[in-house]
């Protein structure tokens, strides 16, 4: 049988500085109201964020080039094979590929159905990275008929001048119909192929030719063997990863903003909850002092009466469990009260400001309720290992 | 095999002096006495008096044996246990289970009535019923004040609260530091008589320092400190 803490109770002359107790409740109350919040908020920045991008296959797939600035103009500004290595090494980034430019002449004409020809570029970009391939967009040596796939804001650019030159407008299906010449000229020869729209792609805003294509041409008319490509592309889990942003920021690469932006705003969004959190962290570990020297004060107080119950038998750990389990009921309000101001403040959120948007939850996150446990569980044991000190000096 | 059980059962409960000497003792202290610097061993059952004048370390030894101070050579070892290597909780059992005191200082919670005193210890390692307080407080006629603040009580009303906090736990050895030193000689015998009952219930020793011979106490061995 253990004996009974209530008798011992009164030994304990708690009523000492009870201000300083009140404080450290309060202090705690607030420094937990303000780290719960912050982490819910964290937690909705990053599922608001995630949902309002489009992902293809669960990845974002980003064009890069180098920003080009009156210092760096005129320089070459092409990515080498060191920087494409180096852009998939970053944990970040689940692959890179360059888009390839012809180095020859091509200038397309559409026969008598549009009658307009222009100089016109080619691209080249690893299979993988292009959202709409079909089974034709192939190429082999000998092959009469190259195809494309064509960038559909193009064809929106082309339906927006055309009728300006007196050509037709076309949809994605007649435009597909139309045969295109292509007369390729380089420094050593000279050859036309046919060509048809085999796809258009949202994602790459070019004229892309299969990969093989390319380089069978830019070696057999211009004689190049290794191309530079001033783009590239990156397949990354999310565009808006902090991390990414923050490496192409230092890289001076540039991207397409708005694919980012909703990764920017996070990125500073961040930044204030994260402080904000830091802050709570900081108030809550002012508010433990605070009790832990309330704490020292009461045993400092009732030093005479637990040395002499030490004396008389009493266990130490038995006293010092039993010391800092009194406040435990008062920690667990204290901490509930902040879970259940934070969910309150979630619900408000959701329903008022984000009018039930249906990516958030009217609910505190789960992590937020481990946390409550965790902090719980932080004070308890810190105050049992203080006052289990404190009681050893004594004996 | 008989002689093997005897033997452990002898190893058990024994309370050891190894050439127990206080370090602010000089050495030529050991001629003198009959404890300081010889080995004795004592067992449960047991009747020990001490006779100890002023100054003779009476109270520094109780001290030593209940482990409250280490400034001694030697050792005192507990069931072949040295206590000085003890940690706080092994002397809180120690305190608990098998060693019980009577201070020369009482170490009473003075802000506690008598009653509450009583059952702080009690309800520690409990060997009687809550009932047994009252029988007791009663016997050594301080049943009328259980009720009253421990600080309010005369000097031999809480010597009697001392007495009886020591025999409401379990003990093999029960120490006593001039236990009836404001007590009238009725009140002492009352008292020794119960205190000799509750040892005979536990089959513990007595060990009884004061500064001369008590007649009512009935020692088995007798040593001048």
């Amino acid at each position: 049988m253990s004996p009974s803490y209530k008798t011992i109770k009164k030994l304990l002359l708690t009523g000492a500085n009870t201000a300083s107790r009140w404080f450290s409740y309060i202090g705690l109350a607030i420094g937990m109201l303000l780290l719960l919040c912050s982490l819910q908020m964290f937690v909705n920045i990053q599922q608001m964020v995630k949902k309002t991008n489009v992902r293809k296959n669960g990845f974002d797939f980003i064009s890069v080039s180098r920003l080009i600035t009156n210092q760096n103009m005129g320089k070459d500004n092409r990515f080498t094979n060191a920087d494409i290595r180096e852009l998939k090494s970053q944990p970040f980034i689940d692959d890179a590929a360059p888009l390839l430019p012809n180095q020859f002449k091509v200038i397309a004409d559409a026969g008598n159905m549009i009658p307009f020809s222009s100089d016109i570029f080619l691209e080249a970009l690893d299979n993988d990275f292009i959202d709409t391939i079909p089974p034709t967009f192939t190429w082999t040596e000998g092959q009469e008929v190259v195809p494309i796939i064509f960038s559909a804001d193009l064809l929106e650019i082309y339906n927006v001048f055309a009728p300006s030159y007196d050509l037709p407008q076309l949809s994605p299906a007649t435009a597909s119909n139309i045969r295109i010449s292509l007369r390729c000229e380089g420094k050593l020869g000279e050859k036309v192929f046919r060509s048809n729209i085999v796809a258009f792609s949202d994602r790459v805003n070019s004229l892309l030719v299969p990969q093989n294509f390319l380089t069978w041409a830019n070696k057999t008319l211009e004689g190049v063997d290794s191309v530079k490509s001033s783009r590239v592309f990156i397949k990354t889990k999310d565009a808006n990863n902090t991390e990414l942003l923050k490496f192409l920021d230092e890289k001076n690469y540039r991207i397409n903003k708005d694919r980012t932006l909703p990764g920017r705003t996070k990125q500073v969004l961040r930044g204030f909850v994260s402080a904000l959190g830091i802050f709570g962290l900081l108030v809550i570990m002012l508010a433990l002092m605070l009790f832990s020297f309330y704490l020292q004060l009461v045993i400092a107080r009732s030093k005479d009466n637990l040395q002499l119950l030490l004396t008389i038998g009493y266990s130490p750990s038995w006293l010092s469990k039993n010391l800092a389990k009194q406040f435990i009921p008062v920690y667990i309000f204290v901490v509930l009260s902040a879970l259940a101001f934070t969910q309150l403040m979630q619900w408000g959120f959701h329903h008022f400001i984000m009018y039930d948007r249906p990516e958030l939850s009217p609910f505190v996150h789960w992590s937020v309720i481990v946390a409550v446990v965790l902090l719980i569980v932080l004070s308890i044991v810190a105050n049992y290992k203080m006052v289990k000190k404190l009681l050893y000096r004594l004996v | 095999m008989i002689l093997t059980v005897v033997f452990i059962y002898h190893s058990i409960m024994q309370l050891h002096f190894q050439h127990l000497l206080p370090t602010y003792f000089e050495e030529k202290a050991k001629d003198r006495s009959d404890i300081w610097g010889k080995d004795l061993v004592f067992s449960k059952g047991e009747m020990v008096k001490i006779v100890a004048p002023s100054g003779s370390g009476k109270t520094s030894l109780i001290h030593f044996i209940y482990g409250m101070r280490k400034e001694y050579t030697g050792n005192v070892l507990y069931d072949d246990k040295k206590t000085n290597q003890f940690g706080a909780e092994d002397f809180a059992r120690y305190r608990k289970d098998h060693f019980s005191v009577v201070f020369q200082d009482l170490r009473l919670f003075q802000e506690q009535t008598v009653f509450e005193n009583l059952e702080i210890k009690r309800q520690l390692n409990p060997f009687h019923p809550e009932e047994k307080i009252k029988e007791m407080a009663e016997r050594l006629g301080i049943g009328s004040k259980l009720q009253t603040k421990a600080r309010i009580c005369s000097y031999g009303e809480q010597q009697r609260t001392a007495i009886i906090r020591s025999l409401l736990q379990p003990f093999d050895f029960l120490l006593l530091d001039e236990p009836f030193s404001h007590l009238d000689s009725g009140n002492a015998q009352k008292a020794m008589a119960l205190m000799l009952e509750e040892a005979e219930k536990r089959n513990a020793s007595i060990i009884f320092a004061d500064l001369e011979r008590i007649d009512y106490f009935p020692y088995t061995r007798l040593f001048n400190l």
